[in-house]
């Protein structure tokens, strides 16, 4: 423990300005891996444990695409692009016959899915790690803000995470197709009754989510190395996002990240050794306290 | 599901027609028991394969783990992704008594046991009250916490690098557990020792209260059972048979390490409880040597294991959609209750 | 009425089940007759995150065993290698490592695992007597602690001591030249993570008394992110950082460390950036980063070494690794043992294995020594250098002193009470 590090940096505004924006670059990243989690839980009760995939696939697509386009711009839409198809088809193909099914089995088949995703980048990309490496546009020299350190890169990763968030939420909020999805969530037989195509919006919410995990893995390429199953230590992450925020909750998975990436960032200044261990116990904490998360639903 | 779940339903009404058969039956368990262990203690007499026992050592230990879990799953409806740390416990318990203490095997063992009742009892009175999915992943939190523990306390623990050195293995009662046989029958009795037990919890007036609760949580408690005693119960029941599965693969490899403790043994758990199917009682020892078998003949043949694992998944959870059990079960229900079969 | 819970039913269809089972899986459990060819059995990281450990291993493994067999074999038999994969698993390992001798008739093995992995098969080895040859394993204790000790045990790997008595002396220098006192550590919490960086601190307060250690980070192994670790450091401001951070995690951090100008504000010593993995990976390597050599082509500058990095390449289309080198020395002191035993005996070559000194591309004067006393490696080439961003990345190294090495290993050993 250190405890003095810690209180040294809280007085400080330099520090206490690199070290926020280091909580926030790690939240946001985070966040756009747990909303695809928290809106497939809220919309088709299921728990995508193979989310953690979408965000490896969106890494090595942007990758992909960068090394043949030399474009930041297009090996992003290519991460984000590629895992929302990559989403619709893993939907319509398989996750859409096993709603009926237990929850067990839901999971039982995106496990299989995990393994055999890891493998399938094991097979195109190889074993070894990668790297996309820094567009030349961010290779510059971090900017000073009140006497901390913020990177240029980090700064759009942010601001691209927030608008996102801030989209999905209008979107939710004030569209036809939010409301939709909203009433699904709450009552999918309602909504079928009226014509909607669920199968259709449920392949839209699941590719929705791949693609904001997509994206998440995209942004992350650039400083991140890529390896097969490196989308599993950020599913767990996100997990514990999405449980802390409550599972279906947008804004909770917004709090929820923000909240781990802080713990992390201040965490390892005050405790160096329980970083990991700190969220753990923070979760524990909420659950106990608030057993559906911060912004969760009373479960019937 | 719910055809199943229909099936559970009928089967609490008739509480006064199981007592008489379970009482009869607790008999014929205790002979199918012996006879079991009969038959695998004259294994080594047949085959003279190292191999085999070995295999067979391994299936008592997650074999143990699985059906444990099965308490929690099956009987109760608690899906709890943090089974695992039980059987870490047990590992690293029986481990660091053995190498740092020296005391006999019987009384590591017993000690063991208390200890993962201790932790058990805990981290059960916090999970316990917590609904579905929440449930999961607290206990999916204490894992990670106890996973991480044993990772930073180096000095106790070795760290990463697990308990080295070997698991002395003093001779009790005439057994020598540093000799393969003699661990091997040790194995096995423990294996089927288990299972009767956890048969008998099962089968008993307390198993079906369980089964009450996980088909109807409020009706049980209407009717006047405390379901968070029974629910923390059979939480610390089930740890004990897992922490007695991490002692038989800590003796197995002689050794503890992290990797016990960390969830993807739990995952690989509440997998072999679907693969073999949570509705029976032997479902998840069928689980058990399906996935070992799997893994075994899968590894040997490919690096890509991970694509065939999951193709066999896939065809039990979207095929089958349910475990072998079940499916062997209402296939043999369906065929003797089809018109022209005997029966 | 559809009743599907009957035990009887239940528990009968399940011993079918469990009988057919067993009769499948006996099948190919009958122990077979020695053959002509020896086998030699190796567990190791296929799949997963280091998978690149054991796919590397395996290519150095085959390239060697290749030439030892057209050259006639050990002992006149051909070597027929059986290479399973233990997906990194310490029980998994246990378990392949047994079915490989007890089923496939093994009678040796190389034990190609990491960490906790290689003390699982080390009991094995030390339950079955096989003859083993660790080649993946730095942790020190492996060999170093005698309650670790068997006879029929080896290690071919290098070592996080002997990286840091090197690497603390070559640090210490340039510490005094360039007026370097304040320094941060940051490198994964694990066994491998804490020793080596705690010994190359001890190492260079030994050499440079007046460095002070103001920071240490311990990231978790494979953490995805390194962000905080990375503001960290800045906010300590030291004039130089150590890094025992490795593969895929060291990558991750030098480019998120880059966009923090992290590289221009302090000297790097990152023990283990000169493998090529690592080097031709990062797309923005910095120039000027200290490290110790994993493995590169040109350092020993020796003709053989550069022809074997070649031939390498040309037969795997990459680059060999840490663990690649490793793997060959331990195929060729396995043959030269061989030859010298006359027999392929596990015992005998064993015996014959103790204290042998062969030549080999990789050994700091072209020979490398399996050392008597505990069984370990030594005289392999130990380097420290500066990297530049492109080929040969690591053009001048400056070559650690086996005699230095040995006299504080000694007393290392001694401190710890391992002697």
């Amino acid at each position: 423990m250190d405890i003095d590090a810690l209180a040294g940096c809280l007085a400080s505004p330099a520090c206490l300005v690199t070290q926020t924006t280091s909580g926030l670059i790690i939240g946001m990243l985070l966040f756009l891996v747990a909303v695809g989690l928290t809106l497939i839980f809220g919309v088709l009760k299921v728990v995508n444990f193979s989310h953690g995939a979408f965000y490896m696939f969106g890494a090595y697509f942007a990758m992909t695409a960068y090394q043949l386009t030399d474009s930041f711009a297009l090996a992003m839409l290519c991460g984000a692009a590629g895992t929302a198809l990559l989403g619709l088809i893993f939907e319509r193909v398989f996750m859409s016959r096993v709603y009926g099914a237990d929850v067990l089995m839901q999971l039982l088949v995106c496990y299989a899915f995990v393994l055999i995703f890891d493998d399938v980048v094991r097979m195109i990309w190889g074993p070894e790690f990668k790297s996309m490496g820094m567009p030349s546009a961010f290779q510059v020299p971090p900017l000073f803000i009140a006497g901390g350190v913020v990177p240029p890169y980090y700064l759009l990763l942010i601001g691209v995470a927030l608008a996102a968030a801030l989209v999905l939420g209008l979107g939710l909020a004030r569209t036809r197709i939010g409301k939709v999805i909203r009433a699904a969530a709450h009552n999918p037989g309602m909504v079928s009754a009226l014509g909607i195509n669920t199968g259709l919006l449920y392949g839209g919410v699941f590719a929705l989510g791949g693609m904001l995990a997509g994206l998440g893995g995209a942004l992350a390429a650039p400083v991140r190395s890529l390896t097969p199953g490196m989308g599993f230590s950020v599913l767990i992450e996100s997990f514990i996002v999405t449980v802390i925020g409550g599972m279906g909750s947008i804004l909770g998975a917004l709090i929820g990240a923000l909240l781990i990436g802080l713990i992390r960032s201040f965490g390892s200044l005050g405790f160096p050794l329980f970083t990991e261990g700190l969220m753990y116990l923070f979760m524990v904490i909420v659950l106990v306290s608030r057993p559906t998360g911060l912004f969760g639903k009373e479960v019937a | 599901m719910t055809e199943l779940q229909a099936d559970r339903a009928s089967e609490t009404l008739t509480t006064p027609r199981i007592e008489t058969r379970s009482f009869r039956s607790r008999y014929r368990d205790i002979l199918i028991a012996l006879v079991a262990f009969a038959v695998l203690a004259a294994l080594p007499f047949f085959f003279g394969s190292k191999a085999l026992l070995d295999f067979v050592i391994r299936c008592s230990a997650f074999g143990l783990f699985a059906t444990s879990l099965n308490l929690l799953v099956g009987y109760t409806g608690m899906i709890s992704f943090g089974h695992g740390m039980f059987f870490g416990l047990g590992a690293y318990g029986f481990g660091l008594l053995m190498q740092r203490t020296g005391v006999p095997i019987p009384v590591a063992f017993v000690a063991t046991l208390a200890i993962t009742a201790v932790f058990a009892a805990i981290i059960g009175a916090i999970c316990v009250r917590l609904k579905e999915i929440y449930f999961a992943f607290v206990t999916l939190a204490f894992q990670m916490l106890i996973h991480s523990t044993i990772l930073t306390w180096a000095s106790l623990t070795g760290g990463d690098q697990g308990l080295r050195g070997g698991i002395p293995r003093p001779v009790f009662f005439g057994i020598d557990l540093a000799n393969h046989v003699h661990l091997y029958i040790t194995s096995c009795a423990l294996l089927v020792l288990g299972l009767l037990l956890m048969r008998q919890i099962a089968q008993s007036p307390f198993g079906y209260t369980l089964r009450m609760i996980r088909d109807n949580a409020r009706r049980a408690s209407f009717i006047g059972i405390d379901v968070w005693r029974a629910k923390l119960t059979i939480f610390v029941l089930a740890a004990l048979f897992a922490s007695t599965g991490g002692m038989v693969m800590a003796l197995f490899v002689s050794g503890a390490y992290p990797e016990f403790a960390y969830w993807t043994i739990s995952g690989e758990g509440i997998f072999i409880n679907m693969l073999g199917g949570v509705t029976t009682f032997l479902g998840p020892m069928v689980g058990t040597v399906l996935l070992l078998i799997l893994n075994d003949t899968v590894t040997r043949y490919t690096e890509y294991h991970g694509i065939v694992l999951g193709v066999v998944i896939l065809f039990f959870a979207i095929g089958l959609r349910k475990g072998l059990m079940d499916y062997v079960l209402e296939w043999y229900a369906q065929r003797r209750d089809g018109p022209g079969e005997r029966g | 009425m559809k009743r599907t819970r009957q035990p009887g039913v239940s528990r009968r269809a399940t011993l079918a089940l469990m009988g057919a089972g067993a009769v499948t899986i006996a099948a190919p459990w009958v122990a077979r007759a020695q053959a002509k060819t020896i086998k030699i059995g190796m567990p190791t990281i296929l799949s997963g995150r280091v998978a690149q450990l054991g796919t590397s291993s395996r290519n150095a493994v085959l390239l060697e065993v290749e030439k030892v067999n057209a050259a006639g074999g050990l002992a006149g038999r051909q070597i027929e290698m059986v290479i399973r994969d233990s997906k990194g698993q310490p029980q998994e390992a246990a378990r392949v490592a047994r079915e490989l001798v007890n089923t496939d008739g093994c009678e040796m093995l190389f034990d190609g695992e990491a960490s906790s992995g290689s003390f699982a098969v080390h009991e094995v080895a030390r339950d079955l007597g096989v003859l083993c040859i660790h080649t993946c394993s730095e942790a020190s204790s492996l060999t170093a602690d005698p309650k670790q000790h068997i006879p029929n045990a080896f290690r071919c790997v290098r070592q996080g001591i002997h990286d840091s008595i090197v690497g603390g002396s070559y640090a210490a220098a340039i510490a005094k030249a360039k007026g370097l006192k304040k320094w941060a550590t940051c490198s994964p919490d694990y066994a491998y993570g804490r020793d080596t960086t705690g010994e190359f601190a001890l190492y260079l307060k030994r050499f440079a008394p007046d460095v002070e250690i103001i920071s240490e980070s311990w990231p978790k192994l494979f953490q995805p992110d390194y962000t905080e670790v990375v503001t960290k450091i800045l906010q300590a401001k030291p004039q130089a950082l150590y890094t025992c951070l490795w593969g895929g995690d060291l990558t991750s951090y030098i480019d998120q460390a880059n966009i923090y100008a992290l590289f221009t504000q302090m000297e790097v010593f990152a023990v283990n950036m000169a493998d090529y993995t690592a080097l031709t990976v990062v797309k923005n390597l910095p120039k000027g980063i200290h490290s110790g050599n994993r493995y590169i082509k040109t350092f020993p500058k020796t003709p053989e070494n550069a022809a074997w990095g070649d031939a390498y390449r040309a037969k795997y289309n990459e680059y060999p690794t840490n663990w690649s080198w490793q793997n060959a020395t331990a195929v060729m002191l396995l043959t030269e043992a061989v030859k010298k035993a006359n027999s392929t005996d596990g015992k005998k070559v064993a015996e014959a294995l103790r204290g042998l000194t062969i030549k080999c591309p990789f050994g700091a004067d072209g020979t490398v020594t399996m050392r008597a006393e505990d069984n370990t490696l030594v005289g392999y080439a130990i380097g420290w250098g500066t990297t530049i961003p492109q080929e040969p990345y690591v053009p001048e190294v400056k070559a650690g002193d086996w005699k230095t090495i040995f006299e504080l290993e000694a007393e290392w050993k001694k401190s710890k009470g391992y002697t």
